[in-house]
């Protein structure tokens, strides 16, 4: 049994690889068609998970600032605000708190001379609230607002709404242009795998003849579409790794706030192994569908 | 109307009572080709196990239409063709493909892959039909010995003579041990003595039990095997013996 196994995985690999062999440049158009296809879907995959990431980062950089009514007690408030289901979390800045640390980062050291001065401590309770996600800071910030006994709310509302419009104008954009891909490239392999066949015609005839079945007689072919996917997947891997790696690396060196983008650019564990295997699933996908259409026209017969 | 030669071969219907202990029936087929009009016109056919037949007639008469029904290559409009009690014209997919193992083919253009050698183009029936690396070395070798070019394996086809590069397609046919045999014009490209060569080979084969139908237009080669013969003629098929065919001269 492994031996009929071994002899049949043999059969196929050496199969494949006299295809490819004879594809010559046709193999490669079709791979760096696919290289491109992919390059382009890993970029735009990649830039909307790093742009999720940095809007993250952001939003937990630029929380919602709740100010509220004077008089009124932040612990108070904590428990109304922290219904909200989109509050992840909320601290109090207590106004005596902050008035120190304001005369503080002033220069002033007589707080109390300072307090007198101005007949009372002039500001109020603070509630720094984070969202659970960066796309809900504009809405939860609306609903703090109407909350009784908040005085006004802050936050960086049009830095945010600009980031993820940008992000959705770029995942449209990037559909419409991998979708057109993926059909080009496709159609280069359905070509190629067609040539091939055409070229090896002699061959199918023979194996025909002998009694060889389709999917003994076609499976190379469609290895060889899958195989073009998998070369692709891994050339575009590299040059995503590589850019990754450089932007990183001049991001690296730079001043605080950049660091910061540079934190929102980086990508999670799981997403460094999603990155690659996804681009191989598509590849393959590809190669597997454009071979799949040039051996049927044949196999069908 | 010539009666037939051997007790193994029959052309008439008659009723017989277990379709299988014959390796090929033809029964009542008819293959017309459209545009040119001209084919095969209710054919009977019945080969035992063992028999040996020419088909012979004029260029076009339907030889190698006969062969491709056989082997599935045309499907009959009207009848029925049997091979070891499989009915071909309805056979599909693997299971044509399997019944295509049981048979082997040999043509007169030898379709011989020019870039691989004589033994990779006789493996690679084996191959073709998974059989494991150690068995095709085993069955190699007496196969290339059979038909003479066990020192020519090696070899590209183009290094070769015409005549062996007929006994290398006649080696790949049986290399998968096949119970038919199908020559279609086998010696048409050859000279009389490569022809006789080729002859004796598939006279060979056929006293290894092996059934063998061979289409040809050469009266000698049929004169000297002193076989049975059919002939077509005006899409009609006809036993006739060795005499009447090279008499005739189709």
């Amino acid at each position: 049994m492994l031996k009929i196994w071994r002899t049949k995985l043999g059969y196929l690999g050496q199969e494949t690889w006299r295809g490819l062999r004879r594809g010559g440049w046709m193999n490669w158009a079709a791979i760096s068609t696919v290289t491109v296809l992919l390059f382009l879907f890993g970029i735009s995959l990649q830039t909307s998970w790093q742009v999720s990431g940095l809007l993250n980062q952001l939003g937990s950089q630029l929380e919602v600032s709740v100010y509220l009514e004077p008089g009124l007690s932040g612990q108070v408030m904590r428990p109304t605000v922290l219904q909200f289901p989109e509050v992840a979390s909320v601290e109090v800045i207590e106004k005596d708190e902050a008035w120190k640390s304001l005369l503080q980062d002033l220069g002033q050291t007589d707080i109390e001379g300072a307090t007198e001065g101005l007949g009372q401590n002039p500001l109020v309770d603070e509630l720094k609230v984070n969202a659970r996600s960066a796309a809900q800071v504009p809405q939860l910030a609306q609903k703090l607002a109407r909350v009784r006994g908040v005085d006004g709310v802050e936050y960086l509302d049009e830095a945010l709404k600009n980031l993820i419009e940008i992000n959705r104008g770029f995942s449209r954009l990037s559909i419409v242009v991998i979708g057109l891909l993926t059909l080009t490239a496709i159609a280069v392999i359905t070509t190629t795998i067609r040539l091939i066949v055409i070229s090896r015609h002699q061959e199918i005839e023979v194996m025909q003849l002998v009694g060889a079945t389709k999917m003994w007689i076609y499976l190379p072919f469609i290895l060889q579409g899958v195989t073009f996917g998998i070369i692709g997947a891994a050339i575009s891997w590299g040059f995503l790794s590589g850019i990754r790696q450089f932007i990183y690396r001049l991001l690296t060196d730079q001043p605080n706030f950049l660091k910061v983008v540079s934190d929102g650019l980086r990508l999670s564990n799981s997403q460094l192994i999603l990155l690659p295997l996804i681009l191989l699933g598509f590849g393959s996908l590809v190669g597997l569908v454009g071979s799949l259409f040039a051996v049927r026209r044949f196999a069908l017969r | 109307m010539p009666e037939p030669i051997d007790p193994s071969l029959q052309i008439s219907p008659q009723p017989t009572l277990n379709p299988s202990s014959y390796t090929v029936q033809l029964r009542g087929v008819t293959k017309i080709y459209p545009k040119t009009k001209f084919g095969l016109v209710d054919v009977n056919l019945r080969l035992k196990q063992g028999s040996f037949l020419f088909v012979t007639g004029p260029s076009g008469a339907g030889k190698t239409t006969l062969m491709k029904l056989i082997y599935g290559a045309e499907r009959p409009d009207h009848g029925e063709v049997l091979v070891a009690g499989n009915s071909v014209g309805v056979l599909r997919g693997n299971r044509l493909s399997h019944l295509r193992r049981q048979l082997g083919v040999v043509f007169q253009d030898y379709k011989l892959i020019p870039r691989w050698t004589i033994s990779e183009n006789i493996a690679f029936v084996l191959k073709s039909q998974g059989v494991p690396r150690d068995e095709i070395e085993r069955r190699l070798r007496p196969t290339l010995k059979l038909v003479g070019l066990q020192k020519r394996a090696e070899c590209f086809p183009d290094q070769l003579s015409g005549g062996e590069q007929q006994r290398a397609s006649i080696a790949r046919a049986i290399v998968g041990s096949p119970k038919l045999l199908l020559a279609d014009e086998p010696t048409g490209n050859l000279d009389q003595e490569n022809a006789l060569q080729v002859l004796s080979i598939l006279t060979k084969l056929n006293n290894l039990g092996i059934t063998v139908v061979i289409t040809t237009h050469d009266m000698h080669l049929i004169q000297v095997a002193q076989a049975p013969v059919a002939r077509i003629y005006n899409g009609r098929l006809h036993m006739v013996n060795a005499e009447q065919a090279a008499s005739e001269r189709v």
